[in-house]
This record gives structure tokens, sequence and C-alpha cells, in this order.
């Protein structure tokens, strides 16, 4: 509180991660704007992205800002064979199953990935690592402004992708209206499989953005950062895109804060306190006008 | 040849019985035994949370109310020397009330957002915990708590595992009344539609809350009667295995249903003790995943449903006649 470079430090903290929210969030409120799809194990394909982003950089060594596009693409694959074998089946069953199934999901692919990976703790070096760039007072490892700006051209890529593309006028109509999408035309199993794999794309995108920073990561990071995402999007108001993105900013925000005043180990549990209070005054989330 | 229903379910519980009453005589091995009594903990956990996904609830945080109980009997019965046997129930009111007032936040949303709320909670809890309650719970080293018969006692496994037995079979008797009771019927009919139960005057909150409690309270219960018969308890009860555990043992057993909880523990332990035996791993999870998920797409209302499910199957393979439909449809 005395020192306003500490202020500073936290907000930008807050915001690096608060990006890494952003997509993961952004990618939940697709699926879940689309399909109606309460999917929890989506931070598996976070982890999922980040092994894979990993493995190819141990393999080739290839800038892993690059990899970020297999890795995503990779996921794009993943999600739409997951869509198609666990959830279309059981699409309209009601919101209870779809999460008890993503808790089939989250056993399968968190131990999966530990068969594959091992379960140790990882990290990877990003090829920035120790160049600080000065911002103000204050000097911000450069990796912190790649990944903001990475961050930013993914979602302008999505919006551009979702107002000027047919698919994504699609993918709009089936969010409004599924059955209004049917009607003219829409095939909305099609737009499932994408949202799907694409809601996966962009967890694959924070996923890589998490290990570049050279954050640490085994194969059961993922379900943590996942329900907060889901706390974002309720937050935000669900199915709102613009609501996640400043849901997620002042999600990143409120945990380092609360890491900074109140100790580390209040990192996790501030984004749920934070839900409770929310849902306590205001049930359909701070952006929301209807309750889902 | 025809058997009816009722009569399969009357002679299931009274083998169900038989054999729990005479298990332990056929095995005198510390492991087994430990192992049913983990077992019998984990019905009662899992009929509890079964309960609350009977009124149209759902939790993924019930590791939470498991955790509380477990706590606040361990330190009851530390504070005041009271037997475990009356403190496991206090401890189980505490996790009761905290119970209510996480029902209250949720009451009027959503049936998802109570999982989330309730996911989160149980972080909260495991904070707190860890963090401002350290000088009471001990932190992440935990404390040790007061065993339910004490060691010295011969034979004090067999007088736990009896006495829990008999903790089991009053939980899930007071379970079987109140899904039979007025009670229950209005669980059912909030969980159909909640509209409609609304305009026959059942009023959602109060019913709710009401399976909320319950269903905390005998979490608490379970909670308690591990750590009294593990002796001690550490923060990691709140972790997430405890909370998805009862969820995927009602789902194989049979969501909504007396005996799925039963069966679905009973089943799932077997296989998981025996995959532990063949020296698995992280394979384990991925088999009980698919498991899951399978038992979710093709057997929804779980194992309890199997053998009406063969019957149907057994009788659309024997008669291969076109269904009626195209018939009339020609006329």
């Amino acid at each position: 509180m005395d020192d306003p470079g500490v202020l500073l430090q936290i907000i930008f903290w807050g915001l690096y991660a608060g990006c890494i929210y952003i997509l993961l969030a952004t990618g939940l409120n697709l699926i879940f704007g689309v399909m109606k799809v309460v999917n929890f194990a989506h931070g598996e394909f976070l982890m999922l992205g980040a092994y894979i982003t990993a493995t190819i950089f141990f393999l080739s060594g290839i800038n892993p800002y690059l990899i970020i596009l297999l890795s995503m693409l990779a996921l794009i694959g993943i999600g739409a064979i997951v869509e198609r074998l666990c959830f279309r089946p059981i699409l309209g069953t009601g919101k209870l199953n779809e999460i008890f199934l993503s808790i089939g999901l989250m056993y399968i692919i968190q131990n999966g990935a530990a068969m594959i990976w091992t379960d140790n703790w990882q990290s990877i070096r990003s090829p920035y690592d120790g160049i600080t760039v000065p911002v103000g007072s204050l000097s911000v490892p450069l990796d912190y402004i790649i990944i903001m700006v990475v961050t930013a051209a993914i979602l302008c890529g999505l919006y551009l992708f979702l107002k000027k593309t047919t698919i994504g006028m699609q993918m709009q109509a089936a969010s409004q209206n599924r059955k209004g999408a049917m009607l003219v035309g829409v095939n909305v199993e099609r737009i499932d499989v994408i949202s799907f794999g694409l809601g996966c794309a962009l967890a694959a995108a924070a996923g890589t953005l998490w290990v570049v920073s050279g954050q640490v990561f085994n194969p059961y990071m993922g379900s943590i950062p996942a329900v907060k995402a889901f706390a974002i999007i309720i937050l935000g108001g669900l199915g709102s895109i613009p609501g996640a993105i400043i849901g997620g900013l002042l999600m990143g925000l409120a945990e380092n804060g609360a890491a900074y005043f109140l100790g580390g180990i209040w990192k996790d549990a501030i984004s749920f306190v934070i839900l409770i209070i929310v849902l306590v005054l205001r049930p359909t989330g701070l952006f929301g006008e209807k309750g889902e | 040849m025809h058997i009816s229903r009722d009569k399969i379910s009357k002679y299931g519980v009274i083998a169900t019985f038989t054999l729990a009453l005479a298990l332990p005589f056929f095995s005198d091995s510390m492991f087994i035994l430990n192992l049913l009594v983990l077992m019998l903990i984990f019905i009662i956990f899992s009929s509890a949370w079964n309960l609350l996904a009977f009124s149209g609830q759902g939790s993924l945080g019930h590791a939470a109310f498991f955790g509380i109980g477990a706590y606040a009997s361990t330190l009851i019965a530390a504070q005041s020397g009271v037997s475990p046997f009356i403190t496991i129930f206090l401890g189980a009111a505490v996790a009761a009330f905290i119970g209510i007032l996480i029902g209250l936040t949720c009451v009027r949303l959503k049936e998802w957002f109570l999982a989330m709320v309730t996911f989160g909670f149980a972080i909260i809890v495991q904070t707190l915990t860890v963090s401002v309650l350290a000088p009471v719970t001990g932190g992440w080293d935990g404390i040790s708590s007061a065993r339910l018969v004490s060691p010295s006692i011969p034979g004090y496994q067999l007088i736990e595992y009896y006495a829990i037995l008999l903790i089991t079979i009053g939980s899930i008797a007071a379970i079987w009344y109140i899904m039979k009771s007025k009670v229950g019927l209005a669980f059912l009919a909030i969980r159909e539609n909640e509209l409609e139960a609304r305009a026959a005057g059942i009023d959602p909150v109060r019913y709710r809350l009401f399976a909320f409690a319950l269903s905390a309270y005998l979490a608490g219960v379970a909670g308690a009667l591990q750590i009294h018969h593990i002796g001690y308890l550490t923060p990691e009860l709140y972790g997430v295995d405890n909370s998805f555990w009862p969820i995927t043992y009602v789902i194989l057993g049979g969501l909504g249903t007396l005996a799925g909880p039963v069966v679905g523990t009973v089943v799932l332990t077997i296989i998981w003790e025996g995959l532990k035996a063949t020296g698995i791993t992280f394979g384990r999870y991925v088999i009980i995943g698919v498991i899951l998920i399978l038992t979710i797409i093709f057997l929804p209302r779980g194992l309890v449903s199997l053998p009406e499910e063969l019957q149907k199957l057994r009788e659309r393979m024997w008669k291969k006649e076109p269904p009626e439909e195209v018939i009339s449809g020609e006329s």
C-alpha cells in the first residue's frame, strides 16, 4: 500500500493473469453460448495445450510463441472428437449430467496425460526469459507484454471470425436461437463441433501462454483455472464475450491483489469468495441481463 | 419364473444385511476389515450426496461438509473429552449449519451454479483451515483425533465395524423414510418441475434447504467417522478427490435411488482395489473415467437398472417382428 510501485506491479501481474483467464473464459463462453453445455473439463484442454506446446518445444526448439498455432490446431481436433463422442450423445439431458460427464473426462484426460508425461511439475524457458522492458517506473518482463499482445490478437481474430465469416455468423445464429438457426438451414451439429473445437483451441492458447511465461505445469493444473473461468463467465454474464473479457481482467487483478495483501494461499479462494458475493447480491452476474 | 421387483429388492436388502453382518467372520484380515469400514463410510457419504441430487441439486464440493464434520467432531472431542460416538453427531450438526448457509446463497439459482459454488466453497474452507484457523486445526500438518474405539480394547476393529455398520444402516433407513414420505415427494416434484411444484403449494426454497442441511449432516457424519477411524486428519480431506468419489459412486450405482450409492460404492471399490493389485497407477483413474462416461451415456439410470435393461434387451432380441406403428400407418 505504501509503495505505489508495488501496486502497479500487482496491477501488471493481474493483467497478465487476466489474459490467460480471458482466453479460457472466452472459449468456455463460446461453447456455452452455442451448445448450452457446461463443460467443467475445459481446464484439461488448457493443460493439454500446455503439454503439446512444451513437447514440441523440447523436440524442436522452435520459438514457443509460434508453436501456439500448432497447439491450437491440435486441440481443435481433440475438442471435436470429445464433442462427438461424449457431449453429443447426452446433449439436452440436463446440466448436471454434463457436469458429471465432465468429471469422467477430467479423470481420463488428467491421468492419461500423467501416463504420457508423468505427473512431475515441469517448466520451460522462454527465449525472452530475463529481458525486461521499462514501462513508466516499472520494468516489466518482455514475455508479459508479448502475452498481452498475443491475447489481444487472438481476440481480434475471433471477433473478425464471428462477424465476417459465414461459419462465424452461423455460430452467432445458433447461440441466439438454436431452433431458428436450424429452420434457416444452419447445420447446428456441425456448428457444435466447430464451436467446441474453437473453444478448446482458445484453451490451448491459454495453456501455451501459461507455460511460455515460465509457470510450472503438471497434468492436474487445469481443473481450478477451469472452474475460475466459469466463475468469470457467471460474473461477466453468461454468453457475453465482452463480459468474459472484463470479468477475466477483474479476476486476474483481484487474485494478485489478494495474494499480495492476504497471502499467497488466498489466490484460489478469493475468486470463489467474489463469486459467492456476486451471486448473492446479483444472481444474473455483473453484466448479465437475464438469468440462464 | 417371474419375480416381482419388490420381492427382488426385499431379498436384496436381506442378503445385503446378512452379508454385511457376516463378512468379518469370513476374513480376519485387518486389511479387509479396514476396507469394509471405509466402504461403509463412503456408502453414507454417497447416500448423502445422492439425497441432494434427489432433490435436484448437484454439489461438486461435498468434501467441504465431509471435512467440516471431521474437524468439528475432532475439535469438540479434544476440547470437551466427550466420546467420539457423541461428537460425530455434534460435528455433523456444524456441517449441516454451514450447509444451510451455503444452500441459502444458491437456492434461487440454477442447479449448476450450486455445483460451482460448492466446488469453490471446498477450496475456501481448505484455505481458511490452513490460514486463519491454522492455530486450531494444525494447518497443513493436521492434527490427531480421538479413536472411535480405543485400540487398547481387544477386538476394537470389530466393534468399530459393527458400530459404523449400525450408523450406516440408520442413515440409509432415514433417507429411505424421507424419500418415501411427503417430503420426498416434494423433492421429486421440485426436481421435475419447479413451477408446477410451486403451483401445488410446495415451497421449493424450504425443501431445497432441508435437503441441503440433511445431506451436509450425513456427509459430516461420514467425515467424522472416517477420521475417528483413522485417528488423524489433514486439510487434504477437503480435496477434489473426496468431492468427486461420491458422485462417481452414485452415478455408477444409480442416481436418485436408495440402492444406487450402495451398489456403486461396493462395485467401484472392488474394481478400484482390484486394479490397485495389478499395480496400475494413473490408469486406474482413466478406467474409472471411462466407466463413468459409458454409464452416463449408455446406462443413465445406473447399475441398479441393469436387470431391467437386460430384460428389455432380451425381449427385443426374441421378438423380431416389425414395430406395430409401421403396420397401422399403412391401413
